[in-house]
C-alpha cells in the first residue's frame, strides 16, 4: 500500500505517495526525474547513488523512500545556483577530475558533506570521505586535488 | 536492484514495536540502518514479509553516560555517531575505532551497532570490540526482558541466541578501571568498505602506570564461525610485567584459539600468521594507551 511522504528536495517541498519497497534512489530517479543521482551496484558498495540526507551523505539505494519522510534531501541537481556551478563542481571541471562522469555526482556530494563539516580538510580526510565512492576510470588523484581546491575557494569566498 | 514487496511498519513506541514483532514472529525483520537487511532482501537471501522501522521510536538512538560506572548505547546508534563520540573514543576506544573502520562514510551514517551485532557476521567490526569490553546486551520481547553477555551471544555465522520475538534494545558497557587502554586493528586488502580478513580488539588494564597487567581481554574476528575471545592468551598475560616480547608470546598463544578458513580473502596459513602479528600489535597499542590513561575532565 502506498503512503504519503512529505520532504524537501533541493529546497523545494514535495508531497507524494510512495510504495514501501521503493528505495530513495528509485524515487528520486523515476518519480522526481532527478536522474543525476546514479544507480550503480544497488548494494551500497559503489557510492554512485550518494545523496545528502539531513546533512549526511548516504547511499540512496539503501534507504527506503518512506524513511525519507520529513527529511531534507540534496541531490547533484540542487548544487548549482542561478545557473552557476557550485565551487566543488567548478573545481572538478577545472582540474579535469571527471572522465566518464558516472561516479561524479556521488563524489561531489560526499565532498560537499565533508566540506560542510570540515571547511579545511587534510588530504587524508578527503580520501576518507571519498572511501565509499568508486571511480572505475581511475581518476582519484585529480578528484582529491579538486576537492582541496574547492575547499580553498569556499573559504576565500566566505572570508571576503 | 529491486526490493521485493513487504509491509512497512513504523511504530511510535518500543512497546508497539515489540508487540508487532511478537505477532509476526519470524516473518518480520527490524529495519534500523538498513545497510544489511536491505542488501540481503535485494539479493533474495532474506525474504521478510514485514519490516518494522525503528525510526520513530524515541531514545533508541542515544548514548547515555551512567555517572562514572558505564555507558548505555542504544541499539540504533549509528557507527558514525560512535566513531565521533568523545566519551566512547576516550573510555571505550575499541568500539569507537571499530565503528570508524566499518564500511565507508555513507554506510556509517546509517549502519547501527545493534544491526552489526545481531547480524552476527564472523567478520563484523563491532562484535570483537564489544567482546573486549565485556558488553551486556539488553534483549526485550513484548512480555520479557533479559540481559546476556555479548561473549555468550554469538552462535554461528548469522546466528545468535536472540529469539524471533526479541529485539536488541541497548548495549551496556562498564567503564574500564584506571590505567586501562584499548585498541582495535582490522586487516583487509583495502582500507575502506572492506570485510575483515582478521580483526583484533584488546582492552588491557594495568595495576598501576608502571605495574603488571591486572586484566586483559582479547577478542578476534573473522577467525572462526563466531568472534572468539583468546582466553589462553589472556590468562598467560595476567600478573606479568608488560613488554613487547611478552605480547609477542601472547600473540602466538592467541592463534591456538582460532580455526580460520581459506577463502578468496586469504588463506588459513596467512590468517594464522596475521592473528599472531596483529594480536601482539594490538596489545602494544593498548599498553601505550593504558600508560597514558588520564581521568576525564569534569
Amino acid at each position: 500500500m502506498k503512503r504519503i511522504i512529505k520532504l524537501t528536495i533541493n529546497g523545494k517541498p514535495v508531497e507524494t505517495a510512495v510504495s514501501p519497497n521503493q528505495t530513495l534512489l528509485q524515487f528520486l530517479r523515476d518519480d522526481m526525474n532527478l536522474t543525476g543521482t546514479k544507480h550503480g551496484c544497488g548494494l551500497g558498495d559503489c557510492g554512485a547513488c550518494t545523496v545528502i540526507l539531513d546533512g549526511k551523505a548516504v547511499n540512496s539505494c539503501l534507504v527506503l523512500a518512506i524513511q525519507a519522510d520529513n527529511s531534507e534531501i540534496l541531490t547533484i541537481e540542487g548544487l548549482a545556483q542561478d545557473g552557476k556551478l557550485h565551487p566543488i563542481q567548478q573545481s572538478f571541471v577545472d582540474k579535469g577530475a571527471i572522465q566518464c562522469g558516472f561516479c561524479t555526482p556521488g563524489m561531489i556530494l560526499s565532498a560537499k558533506a565533508l566540506l560542510d563539516q570540515k571547511p579545511n580538510p587534510s588530504e587524508l580526510e578527503i580520501r576518507t570521505a571519498l572511501s565509499g565512492n568508486l571511480c572505475r576510470c581511475t581518476g582519484y588523484q585529480k578528484i582529491v586535488e579538486a576537492i582541496g581546491e574547492a575547499a580553498e575557494v569556499i573559504r576565500m569566498r566566505e572570508e571576503s | 536492484m529491486l526490493l521485493p514487496k513487504f509491509y512497512y511498519h513504523e511504530p511510535a513506541t518500543l512497546e508497539e514495536a515489540l508487540r508487532l514483532l511478537s505477532e509476526m514472529g519470524g516473518a518480520a525483520r527490524i529495519l534500523a540502518g538498513g545497510t544489511d537487511v536491505l542488501v540481503r532482501m535485494k539479493l533474495k537471501i532474506d525474504k521478510p514479509s514485514h519490516l518494522i522501522s525503528l525510526q520513530k521510536i524515541p531514545g533508541i538512538d542515544v548514548i547515555i553516560q551512567r555517572e562514572n560506572h558505564g555507558v548505555t548505547i542504544g541499539a540504533a546508534v549509528t557507527a558514525a555517531e560512535l566513531s565521533t563520540n568523545e566519551l566512547i573514543l576516550e573510555r571505550f576506544a575499541p568500539i569507537g575505532i571499530a565503528a570508524s573502520r566499518l564500511g565507508a562514510p555513507g554506510i556509517r551514517n546509517r549502519a547501527t551497532i545493534g544491526g552489526n551485532l545481531v547480524n552476527a557476521r564472523p567478520a563484523a567490526d563491532l562484535s570483537p570490540a564489544c567482546m573486549a569490553l565485556d558488553a551486556t546486551l539488553k534483549l526485550k520481547s513484548a512480555k520479557n526482558e533479559r540481559e546476556v553477555r555479548v561473549n555468550d551471544f554469538f552462535r554461528g555465522p548469522g546466528e545468535t541466541l536472540i529469539e524471533p520475538n526479541e529485539m536488541l534494545v541497548s548495549i551496556f558497557v562498564e567503564t574500564p578501571p584506571p590505567w586501562s587502554g584499548g585498541a582495535y586493528i582490522k586487516l583487509g586488502a583495502r582500507k575502506a568498505l572492506e570485510i575483515s580478513m582478521v580483526n583484533v580488539a584488546v582492552l588491557l588494564t594495568l595495576q598501576s602506570q608502571d605495574g603488571p597487567i591486572a586484566d586483559v581481554k582479547i577478542a578476534l574476528g573473522a577467525v572462526a564461525p563466531t568472534p572468539v575471545r583468546a582466553f589462553a592468551a589472556e590468562e598467560f598475560l595476567v600478573g606479568k610485567q608488560p613488554s613487547s616480547e611478552l605480547f609477542k608470546e601472547a600473540g602466538a598463544i592467541g592463534v591456538g584459539m582460532c580455526e580460520p578458513i581459506t577463502d578468496h580473502r586469504g588463506t588459513m596459513e596467512y590468517r594464522c600468521l596475521m592473528i599472531e602479528t596483529l594480536t601482539s600489535r594490538a596489545l602494544n597499542q593498548a599498553y601505550n594507551n593504558a600508560i597514558n590513561w588520564k581521568p576525564l575532565p569534569v
